[in-house]
């Protein structure tokens, strides 16, 4: 080795060195910008929540890819983004250990966590740590009215769920000519659940919509048998059905509506359950013409092809969804606050998410802004159903990949299973 | 037991300087072990002592937690305060399941079934009661101030943690010496026999309930201080009850140190093997680990930890004695 | 109140409460004969339900068949969970014994994960959509076909018990265990093999229920909750109580919260009892069943 050190090249070597000394001071080359820099991402890969956990996780992860495979952060002169996973079990106290670990592994900024209760936790300790916290999916909207500074969410909160799912009803019976609608709204007995179909509930009565609830009726949260419910849905005879569900109860739903043959124009549901993956396998043509209510990929996007393209080529039978998509979401608005920022220091990576006005077309809404109390204010839902085994953005018409279906042309015991 | 004393004073000292050392991140380990050491202490009044298992202890920490910050929140009264109020109704309601329990007779399973479903029926009403936020959950909006027993960082936590373990153990040995103590170990060993002796069983049973349930009930307070959000499904599930549980029956019930120690092993244990195992991309491995790790401690120490090392150390104390007299 | 709506309630509670019957049997056996709670009985059916699955995948074998294998498994798998677990801590003070079978719980559930993954799944078997009506009431055909299947397996665990060595053996032990000693018969077996009829019965349970209910690792939980409902108000070691607490809980839960609201306002109160409240009607009558008449509504002598 000593041999090929030969003087010109001895000559160079010294130079750079000494170049470098120059330009940025000698200590400087022990200062030198980071090479990696750190993200948390708390998420609820075991528990109740497991499935969506995993796929938060995934979709987190394949952003970090995507953003350092163009080059990193290109301000800090092409750092990484490394993620430090961390599993919150859907439990609070979990959550804010796991939080409280990557800090200490040096995150400078959080993301996660899915489920509303350790939102708050980690929020909070956010909040005590300083450390800006990007939330990628958590509905309730406590959790920014607490006065946080170091908290967003990129995710729409439950008020806007509810808000979109009137107005999609509303241009949906304008353009079919209907006057009225006699609907029943179910929900599981959980916070999204309960808020959810609690505020439609208000909603259609402070606004005076032409849709007459019959019925409220809700179910704890795994329930194994709708029997007793279906059978008070049918006793009503509703038009429609707002179902408002988790991936097990939306199954047991359309089996149990199946089976007491109950007769409805459409399901329009809001939430979670009607549209994974899952459920259009598993219930096949029972799935067709489900409506449902959801933050969603935007399906015109030319970010959503190519990110979905990826992710279902890595997990065969997946694609990205409400969740993930807001997950992948998220990483971005990170890294380009981290370009912003020009600094790894988590006081700066949170002044710049405070100013981020990032356009993207992963998700149906416009560019990722957040007003002043962390809430992305161009954040929306889609009214999405599933036709031709395919789940479809059907509103709104900008992003609409096809034309919706109501009524349901075949009734779920008509359709041949 | 001077040996004892020293080593456990020793162990105050160290645990009082070594948060100087600590990361936030260890610190909050601690806060873990102390709080579960607390309510495994609490627990361990009622069932280490009279031998009246309880599974549905979660009950009483959710009614502290809820009473306390919901007055907290509603009405400005500080935690400090609103704990003994949470504490009060706590042992009411353990008072009202030990009327049924012991005035009807129930022991054994059948005790621990009427604890557990108690512990349900709770845990199903705070979650359809709007004033507790029911589905939604109690959000605790962060005001950090000692009077609302909030901090930012996480030494308060640790200190006042470790005042309510101390706190507890004064209380279970306190107990232990007096009376009443006394009484309740009698009913567990033969409480035929104790009450052919003219002990008033049942009085001393709801007494040992009254002082449990309130006891737990006053972490209530520090846990919704710490976490910032309550939910019937987390604070008084089944789930939690046997968290409760495990550390003071691994620890070795009925001993004064048992929950603590057994807490000191397990709590980290569990969080350093979900740590580990976590990043290796199982998801859930290390649970079936900590499952594993559950049955071997308790057939290999079926007396708990201390009553082995007891066994152990017995030896040497005697010996060590016999030589200082000789 | 809607009497056609309360008919068809009890119809589906009653139906629900056979299979709810079939799980509770398994655990009547174990707590019967040992007095162990075994915390892990849900985890096992869900282990039961999985296998069930993975043939219906691999082989097209429909759960109504296939919940043979998830038997002959399950007893295996409780078997040596007896021998090697179970039967150790026999003698412990309760506390003790709750300790590893909540342990076991944990493994079976989060090992059901590893393997199967979290997601719910509902495979389409070919009874799972059927349905036969009867005038205004609708019938299930799964859950009458587990129903019917549970009342079988009764009968013919009754069968077993009362006619083979194995199983009188089984019954002494449970009624005397230093006698069913002093005898000479092998306690150990005895014990292993009731314990592992005890799980094969809730495996089978789990097999008949694929094509009833979602299937997800963490689904296990109310269900040992519930067998023991059932198994304190049938009356421990009890079979006949097993059946009969299965169908009371059944429909007790499916029309309770109806009656309940309906009582309410026919006082005049405007409350309506919430179906989320469901559990507590069972839970109420647990409570009622421990004070006022632990040995259940079958059990013999006073526990």
């Amino acid at each position: 080795m000593a041999k090929k050190m030969n003087r010109r090249s001895f000559l160079k070597y010294s130079g750079a060195v000494g170049a470098t000394t120059a330009i940025s001071g000698f200590p400087a080359i022990l200062r030198s910008q980071p090479k990696e820099i750190l993200v948390g991402a708390v998420h609820p890969v075991t528990g109740p929540a497991a499935d969506i956990g995993v796929s938060c996780r995934r979709a987190s992860l394949l952003a970090v890819e995507e953003v350092n495979s163009r080059g990193g952060i290109k301000s800090l002169g092409g750092a990484k983004l490394k993620l430090l996973l961390g599993d919150n079990a859907f439990k609070e106290e979990q959550g804010r250990m796991e939080a409280e670990r990557v800090m200490k592994e040096g995150a400078v900024v959080l993301t996660g966590p899915f489920s509303s209760g350790v939102a708050m936790t980690i929020a909070t300790l956010c909040e005590q740590r300083q450390i800006p916290f990007v939330m990628d999916v958590a509905a309730a909207a406590n959790i920014t009215q607490q006065g946080f500074k170091y908290t967003f969410r990129c995710f729409p909160t439950s008020s806007n769920f509810a808000g979109n799912e009137i107005l999609y009803l509303e241009t949906l019976m304008k353009e079919k000519s209907i006057s009225k609608l006699k609907a029943v709204v179910s929900n599981t007995g959980d916070l999204f659940g309960r808020d959810q179909g609690a505020t439609f509930i208000k909603f259609f009565k402070d606004k005076k919509f032409p849709v007459d609830v019959l019925a409220h009726i809700e179910y704890p949260l795994g329930i194994q048998d709708l029997s007793a419910e279906v059978s008070k849905i049918k006793a009503l005879k509703p038009e429609i059905l707002i179902p408002i569900t988790r991936p097990g109860d939306a199954k047991l739903m359309i089996t149990e509506l199946y089976k007491q043959r109950v007769e409805l124009m459409a399901l329009i549901g809001s939430g979670p359950g009607l549209y994974e993956p899952e459920f259009v396998r598993d219930m096949k043509a029972l799935s067709e013409y489900t409506m449902d209510n959801v933050p969603w990929y935007n399906p015109q996007g030319k970010m959503y092809k190519e990110v979905n393209d990826r992710f279902s080529k890595l997990y065969p039978g997946k694609y990205i969804d409400t969740n993930s998509g807001y997950s992948y979401l998220a990483i971005l608005v990170i890294a380009d606050a981290l370009e912003r920022a020009k600094s790894a220091k988590p006081e700066d990576i949170k002044e710049a998410v405070k100013k981020t006005y990032f356009k993207q077309d992963l998700m149906v809404g416009g560019a990722v802004t957040f007003n002043d109390k962390g809430d992305n204010v161009n954040a929306d839902t889609a009214m999405v159903q599933v036709l031709g085994g395919a789940v479809k953005v059907v509103m709104p018409a900008k992003a609409a990949e096809a034309k919706y279906v109501f009524p349901m042309p075949k009734q779920l015991w008509e359709r041949g299973m | 037991m001077k040996t004892v004393y020293g080593l456990l004073l020793v162990g105050l000292v160290a645990l009082l300087i070594l948060p100087q050392f600590l990361s936030s991140y260890v610190l909050g380990i601690f806060i873990l072990i102390f709080f579960y050491a607390y309510l495994g202490q609490s627990w361990n009044i009622l069932t280490g002592y009279t031998g009246m298992i309880s599974l549905g202890h979660s009950l009483y920490v959710g009614i502290g937690a809820y009473v306390s910050a919901y007055l907290a929140m509603a009405a400005g009264i500080s935690p400090w305060i609103g704990m003994w109020i949470g504490g009060v109704c706590a042992a009411l309601v353990g008072l009202a399941i030990g009327y049924l329990g012991f005035r009807f007779g129930l022991r054994g399973v059948y005790f621990v079934l009427l604890t557990i479903a108690f512990a349900e029926i709770g845990r199903l009403i705070f979650l359809h009661l709007k004033a507790f936020g029911s589905f939604q959950g109690f959000f605790i909006t962060p005001r950090f101030a000692f009077a609302n027993l909030q901090f930012k960082g996480n030494l308060p936590y640790y200190y006042i943690g470790l005042g309510y373990v101390v706190f507890s153990l004064i209380v279970v040995r306190l107990l232990e010496r007096s009376k009443i103590g006394r009484y309740m170990v009698a009913l567990r060993e033969d409480e035929d026999a104790a009450e052919s002796l003219g002990v008033d069983v049942f009085k001393y049973k709801m007494i040992a309930i009254f002082i449990s349930a309130f006891m737990t009930s006053l972490a209530g307070a520090f846990y919704a201080n710490y976490l910032y959000y309550l939910h019937p499904g987390t604070i008084m599930s089944m789930a939690f009850s046997i968290e409760i549980v495990l550390r003071p029956i691994i620890g070795g019930m009925g001993t004064v140190l048992g929950p603590v120690i057994g807490s000191f092993l397990i709590t980290p244990l569990s969080e350093l093997s979900r740590s580990y195992f976590s990043q290796a991309g199982y998801e859930g491995l290390h649970l079936v680990i900590y499952g594993f790790l559950l049955v071997a401690v308790v057939l290999f120490f079926p007396r708990g930890i201390i009553s082995y090392v007891k066994k152990r150390m017995m030896p040497l104390i005697v010996r060590s004695e016999k030589s200082r007299t000789e | 109140m809607n009497l056609n709506l309360l008919l068809q309630l009890a119809v589906s509670g009653f139906l629900l409460g056979g299979v709810y019957s079939l799980i509770a049997l398994g655990l009547s056996l174990i707590f019967g004969v040992m007095k162990v709670i075994n915390f892990a009985h849900g985890e096992m059916m869900v282990w039961g339900m999985y296998i069930a699955y993975t043939l219906f995948i691999w082989t097209g074998i429909d759960p109504f068949f296939s919940f043979l294998v998830s038997a002959a498994i399950l007893f295996i798998l409780g078997y040596l969970l007896q021998r090697t677990v179970v039967n150790r801590i026999l003698d412990f003070p309760e506390a003790m014994q709750v300790l590893p079978l909540v342990g076991m719980a944990m493994v079976f559930e989060n090992s059901a994960r590893i393997i199967w993954g979290p997601d719910y799944i509902s495979p389409q078997s070919r009874f799972a959509l059927s349905s036969l009506s009867l005038g205004n009431v609708m019938i299930d055909v799964p859950r009458f076909l587990a129903f019917s299947l549970a009342i079988v397996i009764t009968i013919v665990v009754l069968f077993f018990l009362k006619k083979t060595d194995m199983g009188k053996s089984i019954r002494a032990a449970a009624d005397n265990r230093i006698g069913a000693l002093l005898v000479g018969k092998d306690i150990n077996k005895i014990y292993a093999v009731c314990f592992g009829i005890g799980t094969a019965c809730v495996g089978t349970a789990g097999g008949l229920l694929v094509p009833i209910m979602p299937l997800s690792p963490h689904i296990g939980a109310p269900f040992t909750m519930i067998s023991f409902i059932i198994v304190i108000l049938g009356g421990m070691g009890s079979l006949a109580g097993a059946m009969v607490g299965g169908f009371i809980i059944g429909i007790a839960e499916s029309i309770g919260p109806e009656l309940i609201t309906g009582l309410f306002q026919g006082v005049g109160l405007d409350l309506e009892f919430p179906n989320t409240m469901k559990q507590v009607v069972s839970f109420f009558i647990l409570i009622v069943i421990l004070l006022l008449r632990p040995q259940g509504l079958f059990g013999g002598r006073r526990a």
